[in-house]
């Protein structure tokens, strides 16, 4: 078992799963010393009754919660200002963000306001800038954020913050808040976390306790993302992917990002199709690219993937292959299962030869690829489709 | 401002009823049963005399209180901890969790493995308790309901099981 | 695999692995705010030499104000008091605890008075009753191990009243544990053999036992995995550096893996021997874990049946029918076991009949063992057991681990 001369491993996030998990917080926050929550979430969520089941959720506990339920899909600083003034006037001490990217994104800004850096905000953008722990902080998932909550970065109005004390104290992943979304949303976050579990576990920064986070969200992704997207109605599945995310989320801001994200990120703008879509699309070819490569360990991925059985079955020296065919099979499924829906995405964004120049270009202009040929050949065959 | 708005914490108050009921229930279950079955006793006895534990559901309720008085008798002494000195506190993190457990989806042991209540005391009597939870269920419950509460459903006999389970009944619903 | 219907997980550790690990506490430290620390440790680990190589590595970076070597085997409330006293008269801001088990816990206990400036530590016994975080503490295992590096848990002895206090709370984990292979090179080999099967233990109950979760499944499978490839490689070559590194990230991953999913039977028993009889907890373990998994069997085979892949290959794995690799697991423990007892010459015992002390005489009497299933009633790790067990039952199986029998397995009563 690879096990690396040196690795560092931080998680900070308690993970909340399961049945009535949602009644659980307020014990929770009586153990972070909180007596007044502020919960944000969007409107869309909140019309859909995720406020009405946290507000439920707090019944019986003595615990009065504020609520704020405009995060708008493109938050600005101009809205932490005026989280940060209620914050402060309404005396609370803790935030809950209920929902996906962009509200987790705002409540990590905004605990970088409260715990007193109101006025430099930006200031702490960048790699490392925030030194202390910053007040308590909730996630509480759907199934429409890819795990990026539970992670150590946030992208807010531009900007990329990222260090530790950004991840929350706490995720509470509860089966009434993972209610089911369309098929392109599913396909797509899932594929992102998979993409993130499949690169921490593969890549050079490897290490025996990210592992353990990305092997888990490996193995629930393979065993219920087909299945959910198949069956909106199964709970179960949708709980299992949403832990995937979470897990996924933690995983990654323990390694190296991987070439599938940042292709995958800069894909997704240029082409304006989900990010999540594009890194599960380039992942298997990134992975056939470097199969021989001795700091990518890509044989011991089969056992997430297909489990003990087919693990323990296969020869040592075929167990990478089997993995990466696994991966393209998983692509195919998802076409199927989703009546096509999300292939047609790819194929109707129309990516051009030039478009890949372009966006080969700007890995290699980033940082985050540093063979350009062996991009553009990458890009050419994930949109030919394998 | 728009799009914010303060909300109260609300009442479950037919889960609180329900809940003090049962637990009203299992504590004068609990003091028949220190009375008529040889196990339970012989688990008070090794408690120290004015030994008191109580069950309860956080943050502020319902209670189940028993204790031994001082000439060792068990005695289930109310819904109110006010004033008593309470040597074993297992409390039940929030009134959904105590619901899982009173209608029986959660055993004893589920509820623990799924950190639905904490042990504030010594965990020796901790187990003494559970143990007599356990006995007191198996009285007071049919078969088919008791084994999802119980680890272990015991072999009795006849005459343990139900004479045991009249009494018991009789004494919990007149007190004594 | 099963998503339980709730489950929750929690390790906030910060964990700095490598050979030269010790190097970066300085940075870690600052990084807390902290650099006047005060080292807590036992005469054996000075004895060992490893605080010279811990003062050698970190002396130009921080300050460090006191080292505490009195510590004894076993926590000591008293020792807590005055070690407390001595951190306030040194002006320290920080610990660093190296050792084992019981110094980890005098540690925590320390750090609970000095950040609260309490008087009386049985305030804060019990769950949830810390409220805010406590000093920086860096936690330095010397065994691989225990596992109180990263659990919540303190459980420190008031030998005058006779009491046990328990404190559980996710502010006593240490801020960081530093896992380098110099802190365990020079562990005897039956000290070796016996952690080694602690973190076994460990690994192997929370995987089985009724608490478990997909998270703690995957740290205890590594775990598992790193133990079979490395514990016998090192006890029979101490100084093997990339073996004690795997052992001693092993004693973590299953030290997380436990910390979050608790034990179950194995532990119950061990701590009652363990308590009646004095013999050190991973040697209790490493008797007890192959009955623990027998007695288990009808409830939990299919789990234990899935730790063949990790413990033995996928070569074995494969060549076993699905019906017998639970058994065949504990065939092989029963197999470490006696590799360990002929690697050890002898003084890793197979069986509790063949405990003996440091002059030849007998840990276990017979005699004793009622005593111990009288014991192990009063032990709350037996909630997560997968079956339950009354007195007898408790004396059936530690009949069959004295005689060093494998039990009947039809034998347990079934629930």
């Amino acid at each position: 078992m690879y096990l690396p001369e040196h690795y560092e491993f931080f998680c900070p996030v308690k993970i909340n799963s399961g049945h009535k998990a949602l009644e659980q917080i307020p014990f929770e926050l009586d153990a972070l010393n909180v007596r007044k929550p502020f919960v944000i979430s969007r409107k869309d969520d909140s019309e859909r009754g995720l406020v009405d089941v946290i507000i439920d959720a707090f019944k019986d506990s003595g615990i009065a919660i504020g609520i704020f339920d405009g995060v708008p899909a493109d938050p600005d600083l101009k809205l932490i200002r005026e989280l940060f003034n209620i914050y402060r006037d309404r005396g609370y001490d803790a935030v809950i963000a209920v929902g996906g990217g962009p509200v987790a994104d705002t409540a990590k800004v905004l605990n970088i306001a409260v715990s007193g850096k109101p006025n430099n905000i930006e200031g702490c953008a960048g790699e490392n800038l925030i030194k202390r722990p910053l007040k308590p902080l909730i996630i509480v998932p759907t199934l429409s954020g890819t795990g990026y909550e539970m992670s150590r970065n946030a992208f807010f109005d531009g900007r990329d913050y990222a260090s530790h004390f950004l991840m929350p104290n706490l995720a509470v992943i509860d089966p009434r808040m993972t209610i089911p979304e369309d098929a392109v949303t599913t396909a797509s976050t899932t594929l992102a976390a998979l993409a993130h579990a499949v690169e921490a576990y593969t890549g050079s920064s490897k290490n025996p306790l990210a592992d353990a986070y990305a092997y888990t969200a490996i193995q629930l992704i393979m065993e219920h993302l087909v299945n959910v997207i198949g069956d909106q109605q199964d709970r179960n599945g949708r709980l299992s992917l949403a832990n995937a995310h979470a897990m996924a989320g933690c995983a990654f801001s323990n390694v190296a990002s991987g070439i599938a994200h940042e292709l995958g990120k800069i894909v997704g703008d240029v082409c304006h199709v989900p990010s999540g879509l594009c890194m599960g699309m380039l992942l298997p070819h990134i992975l056939e690219k470097h199969m021989s490569e001795s700091d990518y360990h890509i044989s011991d991925l089969l056992l997430p993937l297909a489990g003990f059985d087919v693990y323990a079955s296969m020869a040592e020296n075929q167990r990478a292959r089997r993995a990466v065919d696994i991966l393209y099979d998983l692509l195919k499924d998802l076409a199927a299962v989703s009546g096509g829906a999300v292939s047609r995405i790819w194929k109707d964004a129309q990516v051009s030869e030039d478009t890949l120049q372009d966006v080969a270009q700007r890995a290699v202009g980033n940082g985050a690829i540093s063979d350009m040929d062996c991009c553009v050949k990458i890009l050419r065959e994930a949109r030919e489709g394998k | 401002m728009e799009n914010f708005r303060e909300v109260a914490a609300g009442k479950k108050s037919l889960k609180r009823d329900y809940v003090a009921i049962m637990m009203w229930f299992m504590g004068r279950a609990i003091q028949a049963a220190a009375a008529v079955d040889r196990a339970v006793k012989k688990e008070f006895v090794d408690m120290p005399d004015g030994f008191t534990f109580a069950l309860c559901v956080m943050p502020n309720g319902p209670h189940m209180i028993v204790g031994k008085d001082q000439r060792g008798l068990v005695r289930y002494r109310g819904w109110d901890p006010e004033g008593k000195t309470i040597n074993l506190q297992m409390k039940i993190k929030n009134i959904e969790a105590a619901m899982l457990i009173f209608t029986f989806q959660e055993s004893t042991a589920l509820a623990t493995a799924r950190e639905r209540l904490i042990v504030d005391g010594e965990v020796a009597h901790a187990c003494a308790i559970v143990r007599i939870l356990d006995i007191v269920e198996v009285y007071l419950l049919p078969k088919i309901i008791a084994k999802l509460a119980v680890k272990r459903y015991p072999a009795w006999s006849y005459a343990r099981k139900y004479l045991g389970r009249v009494l018991i009944y009789f004494r919990t619903i007149f007190g004594f | 695999m099963d998503m339980p219907g709730y489950y929750e997980f929690c390790c906030r550790v910060k964990i700095i692995s490598g050979h030269d690990a010790l190097e970066k506490i300085p940075d870690t430290l600052a990084q807390l705010n902290a650099g006047r620390p005060m080292i807590v440790t036992d005469k054996g680990v000075v004895g060992a030499g490893l605080i010279d190589i811990v003062v050698d590595a970190i002396s130009n970076g921080v300050n460090i104000r006191a080292i505490a070597d009195d510590v004894p085997p076993d926590s000591d409330l008293r020792i807590v008091h005055s070690l407390a006293r001595l951190y306030r008269e040194k002006d320290c801001d920080s610990l660093i605890a190296i050792g084992g088990g019981s110094v980890m816990d005098t540690a925590k206990g320390i750090n609970i008075i000095v950040s609260e400036k309490a008087d009386n530590l049985m305030l804060f016994s019990g769950a949830n009753a810390l409220k805010r975080a406590l000093r920086p503490m860096i936690a330095i295992p010397t065994t691989a191990g225990t596992g109180s590096e990263v659990t919540l848990v303190a459980v420190i002895k008031d030998h005058e009243k006779h009491l046990k206090m328990a404190f559980v709370s996710n502010f006593l984990l240490p801020d960081a544990s530093i896992v380098d292979s110099r802190m365990t090179l020079t562990l005897p080999p039956a000290i070796t053999a016996a952690t080694g099967m602690d973190a076994l233990s460990h690994a192997v109950e929370a995987y089985t036992c009724l608490a478990k979760n997909p998270l703690s499944d995957a740290h205890a499978l590594a775990a598992i995995r790193l133990i079979s490839d490395n514990l016998l490689k090192v006890t029979v070559n101490p100084g093997d550096k990339k073996g004690r590194l795997g052992m001693a990230s092993a004693a973590t991953l299953a030290g997380i893996a436990f910390g979050n999913s608790m034990v179950g039977m194995v532990h119950t028993l061990g701590h009652s021997v363990g308590s009646v009889c004095g013999v050190p907890h991973g040697a209790c373990m490493a008797i007890l874990l192959p009955y623990g998994l027998e007695y288990n069997m009808h409830k939990n085979g299919h789990l234990t049946a899935e730790l063949l892949l990790p413990m033995a290959g996928a070569e074995v794995y494969v060549a076993t029918p699905k019906e017998k690799r639970a058994q065949k697991v504990i065939d092989l423990i029963r197999r470490m076991n006696q590799e360990l007892y002929e690697a050890t010459g002898g003084r890793h015992a197979r069986f509790f009949g063949e405990s003996l002390d440091r002059n030849g005489k007998e840990m276990v009497p017979k005699e004793k063992l009622p005593d111990i299933a009288e014991t192990a009633l009063r032990d709350g790790s037996i909630f997560y057991n997968p079956e339950d067990l009354d007195y007898n039952d408790f004396l059936m199986v530690l009949e069959a681990a004295w005689e060093g029998k494998p039990r009947n397995a039809c034998l347990t009563g079934k629930g």
